[in-house]
């Protein structure tokens, strides 16, 4: 496994993205498939969403999720950064224009019942606030770190999504910036509190998600995972065996899901 | 340069940034040694034990040693606190406050839906709910009169947190700083740590802003520029340049609490 661990600094981080293997690994066909078969092997009667977080979590559910000034801030602020790359402003000027689009979104109907959009337009003045003091916060983070680096960053559009082709499963992988290089690519994902034990197989899993995720299988040279607050990074390589290793924790988390959703309906 | 002011300066914002043609570089060395300081410490304290629940260190640790009735400690007193941290993250963005109580009630509600704090303030009684809105609102005035309008392009963002594991994960520090500005990407240091107590200032308001500065430090391998304490119960604001000194000072703070709690373990 190449899992590295080194301060959140500038020159760590550029030495981290410089670091990067020189070739990308590639997924193909053949991988996809027997991922799907993995899959489907571990049914669930529903739909099941994967991410880093409940590999983490070894498929345990937290709370069910609620829109709120900390859960808004990521989409908001991410947003914001992408906007002021074409569109110089404030990052506050920048994450008030986004608030403004997601409530004329709400206000014309195209948002849908529980989307953040929906839940914005409902919210009270303070709240709005709050989200807009948090949104701020996330994109001031987020800005400061992609001026650190040396190489070309761009703030992706989404987050990572794959379905498992038959098998009702969908990933998600977390990626606020993609580094540019040549051919490869590397990309930086940011989280909040500090890195548990379990922050390396969290990495591994994205890092497979956003490879199955690409068109062409192509996997980023390296996944940077930052936790600011505790100013550390940790960063895991685009190999094959780091990708397969994050296809076995994804696979050990359905079955987990699975084994604890049994145990609750006995 | 370090300031102690004993009314408010026309903007606190202004007096933290200062003139910018004596801001030092950025010093980006002194954060190393500040965190061996701190593992040598600990570890001349607690040895190579392997603890199953870590010491924890926040601003709260710090404060004074002795048994005091501190009464921004009671239940009102830190509903207040809270509150008007509210007020400051709402201020931050530049919203407009039309009532201070009932804003930072529903900003706080937003952020956290429900806890013990939010409970104890649905059962006060009338009385002693428009005590604390009334409380609230002088207070806020204090803080708005001081704080001034604050740039969008001096980045300001609001209730930063930091945690730092130490000893292999037996100490943890833990910090949340109301409100900070400036940029850690510049040549020379401009970041401001700028803290509001509801409380009148005093010796534990110092080891706050020292232990700011500290886990900024810290958390970033960046040294702050300067660390400041505002009261909104008195208007006073102590504004301090951080430097080494500073910085080893607040060092020999977190060992101090460190001590303490594992004198009593």
């Amino acid at each position: 496994m190449t899992l590295l661990h080194r301060r959140l600094t500038k020159s760590d981080l550029n030495d981290l993205v410089r670091g990067a293997p020189a070739d990308p690994v590639q997924l193909t066909d053949v991988h996809r498939a027997s991922l799907s078969t993995r899959f489907r092997a571990v049914s669930v009667p529903g739909h099941r969403r994967l991410d880093a977080w409940s590999v983490e979590r070894a498929g345990r559910s937290g709370n069910a999720f609620r829109w709120s000034p900390g859960t808004a801030r990521r989409v908001l602020g991410n947003a914001s950064l992408r906007r002021m790359a074409t569109q110089p402003a404030s990052v506050r000027d920048a994450v008030r224009d986004e608030l403004g689009d997601q409530m004329l979104r709400a206000a014309s109907g195209y948002s849908r019942s529980g989307s953040l959009s929906h839940w914005l337009a409902s919210a009270p003045h303070p709240v709005i606030g709050l989200v807009t003091a948090e949104a701020v916060n996330w994109a001031t983070q987020l800005q400061e770190i992609a001026e650190w680096l040396e190489a070309p960053w761009a703030v992706p559009a989404s987050d990572a999504y794959y379905d498992v082709a038959s098998a009702r499963t969908t990933l998600r992988a977390r990626r606020d910036l993609v580094v540019h290089n040549d051919e490869t690519r590397t990309v930086v994902r940011v989280r909040s509190g500090s890195p548990g034990k379990s922050a390396g197989p969290g990495l591994r899993a994205d890092l497979t998600i956003e490879a199955l995720a690409d068109h062409d299988g192509l996997a980023p040279v390296r996944y940077i995972g930052l936790w600011p607050e505790a100013g550390v990074c940790l960063s895991v390589d685009g190999t094959m065996s780091d990708l397969r290793s994050g296809a076995r924790d994804l696979v050990r988390t359905a079955v987990a899901q699975r084994r604890r959703g049994t145990l609750l309906a006995a | 340069m370090t300031t102690m002011l004993d009314s408010s300066p026309i903007s606190v914002v202004e007096a933290l940034r200062g003139d910018r043609s004596q801001r030092p570089l950025i010093d980006i060395a002194s954060a190393g040694g500040l965190r061996s300081l701190l593992e040598d410490g600990i570890f001349e304290i607690i040895g190579a034990e392997r603890l199953e629940t870590p010491l924890a260190v926040r601003t709260s640790s710090l404060q004074q040693h002795f048994a005091t009735t501190d009464l921004a400690m009671s239940t009102p007193g830190r509903i207040r606190g809270v509150l008007i941290g509210q007020l400051l993250r709402l201020l931050s963005v530049g919203m407009s406050i039309d009532h201070a109580f009932d804003d930072a009630v529903a900003a706080w509600r937003g952020e956290v839906g429900t806890n013990e704090l939010i409970k104890q303030l649905d059962i006060l009684d009338d009385d002693d709910r428009a005590r604390l809105a009334t409380d609230l609102e002088a207070h806020f005035v204090t803080l708005t009169r001081a704080l001034g309008e604050i740039p969008a392009r001096w980045m300001p963002r609001s209730c930063v947190r930091a945690t730092q594991r130490l000893a292999g994960g037996n100490v943890v520090l833990r910090d949340v700083v109301d409100l900070m500005i400036g940029t850690s990407t510049s040549e020379v240091a401009s970041i401001a740590l700028f803290d509001v107590t509801t409380s009148p200032l005093g010796e534990g308001a110092e080891r706050s802003m020292r232990y700011h500065a500290l886990m900024q430090t810290l958390r970033t391998s960046v040294m702050p520029l300067r660390t400041c304490t505002f009261s909104s119960a008195t208007g006073e604001i102590w504004i301090r340049d951080v430097d080494y000194g500073l910085l080893a000072r607040s060092v020999d703070d977190v060992l101090t609490s460190v001590r303490d709690q594992w004198s009593v373990r």
